[in-house]
């Protein structure tokens, strides 16, 4: 009986292994020979795979960091320390792990302005502005556990604070809080909760969402914009991914190993004293991202200030919905929406960087 | 459209398919929330102990003194004539620990600026917001043998 592969010449290596491992190249080729807009000839348009490039750096040095850090009360902070001193190059590896995920924060907000002022999360496109928003969603809660997880002063209370913080939110509050600290209060379950959140929880979540996302943006297309001067015909107005477009994600990232690469030089990630739960030292403070809610916890009350950040979080989440409604009830202009983004923005940066300089 | 015989929904039919998806729907369910008591620990009530705080003749007239619990967080105990009461060091707004800052005669959180008076009501910051107060410690005062206790949360202990 004669097999299938018969007909194929010995020496066509290509050919046999296409065999073996029947898989259609093509469709694949076809997948990723997706058509560019002419505007994201501009790299500040290409800011979508910022943070992703910044999610792969994490995982590296993530999975390498695991390798010594130790997810117990009595050994986390010895462990972190010994990372950052004795281990080759560990300080270099936590330094960049810490720095990439301030810019994974900084990007992800960066490319989420760039998606609200060009008005890109309108219809069709309201369902990736929640897998978006999903996205920020579970970056921040990456950088709350990570950050936790040095049981550090700094870091302990912090969990402390935002734990109790959660219970202040209305239902679910106090299960959520109970869930997270694994008891009543901060203790030995919390610092392994907050480990195999960081490591297998979230990163599934960050992954599911990621494929979704870039599914949508690939069903869809990339929004298309144009600007007065822009020359566009029909020959030009999109270019092909490979090779023009991801030559420049390739540049991006390169820029983004250099800048990671002279920030964890000129400032390594710093080592505070250990956890102590029986004393709050002085001055404390979460890591900037969540200085706009520290600050509001200062300026009202608990519940004031948890029902607000939850009403602002849940109309930002749908604001795709929320404006169409809007629009609907109040016929109101397109414009509008910059006017309220410029608002929304200002506040969040007036809040941060006046909790930066207090003290 | 008419439906063959074949893809007509029966009772007997529906009756099968109500029973498959319930019973799937039943068993996953408690499966589910099997999954979820087991990433919810617990809530056992945290045994206490009586701990000997010191003789009544220590604690002097409007002074504050400083004791520790079995877990080495600050007790302070306060003595207003005869009266003693013993705060906790909790604060009531996050969770952070208040110090006693023996120049102003107060308590002071650090995370977000709460103050609280001597008898451990908030007069200050979020917590004096919210009307709220250190919580009080019971505390036990044997008067024939002149010697004060307190009553703690007893350490986990390996048997």
């Amino acid at each position: 009986m004669a097999h299938a592969d018969s007909a194929v010449p010995k020496k066509n290596r290509a050919a046999r292994f296409a065999v073996l491992f029947p898989f259609d190249w093509d469709s694949v080729q076809h997948i990723s020979a997706e058509p560019v807009p002419y505007h994201l000839k501009k790299w500040w348009f290409c800011l979508g795979g910022t943070p992703m490039y910044l999610f792969v750096v994490q995982v590296v040095t993530g999975i390498a960091l695991t390798f010594y850090y130790v997810p117990s009360p009595d050994h986390a902070y010895a462990s972190v320390a010994a990372i950052t001193q004795h281990v080759r190059f560990g300080w270099f590896i936590r330094s960049l792990h810490k720095w990439s995920s301030n810019l994974m924060i900084v990007a992800v907000f960066l490319h989420m302005l760039r998606v609200y002022f060009t008005g890109a999360y309108r219809h069709p496109r309201q369902l990736n502005w929640l897998f978006g928003f999903g996205l920020l969603g579970t970056t921040l809660a990456f950088g709350f556990t990570g950050y936790s997880l040095v049981y550090e002063q700094l870091s302990y209370w912090g969990a402390t604070v935002a734990t109790n913080l959660m219970e202040a939110i209305p239902l679910v509050g106090p299960y959520v809080a109970y869930f997270m600290r694994g008891g009543p209060e901060v203790g030995e379950q919390t610092l392994t909760r907050f480990f195999i959140l960081h490591i297998g929880v979230l990163p599934t979540v960050i992954v599911v969402l990621l494929a979704l996302h870039i599914v949508m943006v690939r069903l869809h297309g990339v929004a298309e914009f144009t600007f007065p001067g822009d020359n566009i015909t029909e020959e030009n107005r999109f270019f092909r991914f490979w090779p023009e477009h991801a030559t420049t994600e390739i540049l991006i990232g390169v820029l983004l190993m250099y800048i990671l690469t002279i920030l964890s030089l000129i400032f390594p990630a710093h080592l505070g004293s250990q956890a102590n739960p029986t004393v709050t030292p002085e001055h404390i403070k979460p890591e900037w991202y969540f200085y706009f809610n520290f600050r509001l916890l200062k300026l009202t009350s608990l519940n004031i200030s948890v029902v607000l950040t939850l009403c602002i979080g849940l109309i930002a989440l749908f604001w795709p919905f929320v404006e169409t409604w809007l629009q609907k009830k109040f016929r109101l202009p397109d414009k509008a929406s910059v006017i309220i983004g410029v608002v929304a923005f200002m506040g969040f940066l007036i809040l941060t960087v006046w909790e930066s300089f207090a003290n | 459209m008419k439906l063959s015989k074949g893809e007509m929904m029966t009772r007997r039919k529906w009756l099968a398919s109500a029973l498959m998806g319930g019973g799937l729907l039943l068993s996953y369910g408690a499966l589910a929330v099997q999954g979820l008591l087991y990433v919810l620990p617990e809530q056992v009530k945290s045994k206490t102990r009586k701990l000997f705080a010191g003789q009544l003749s220590d604690f002097h007239e409007g002074k504050v003194k400083a004791l520790f619990d079995l877990q080495g967080n600050q007790i302070l105990v306060k003595r207003q004539a005869d009266d003693l009461k013993a705060y906790s060091t909790v604060c009531p707004h996050l969770g952070c620990r208040v110090q006693w800052v023996e120049s102003d005669k107060q308590f002071f959180c650090p995370c977000h600026r709460g103050v609280f008076r001597e008898d451990g009501v908030a007069i200050g910051g979020p917590p004096a917001d919210a009307g709220q107060r250190l919580a009080e410690v019971p505390l036990e005062v044997d008067r024939a043998a002149g010697v004060v206790y307190i009553e703690v949360k007893d350490i986990k202990r390996r048997s």
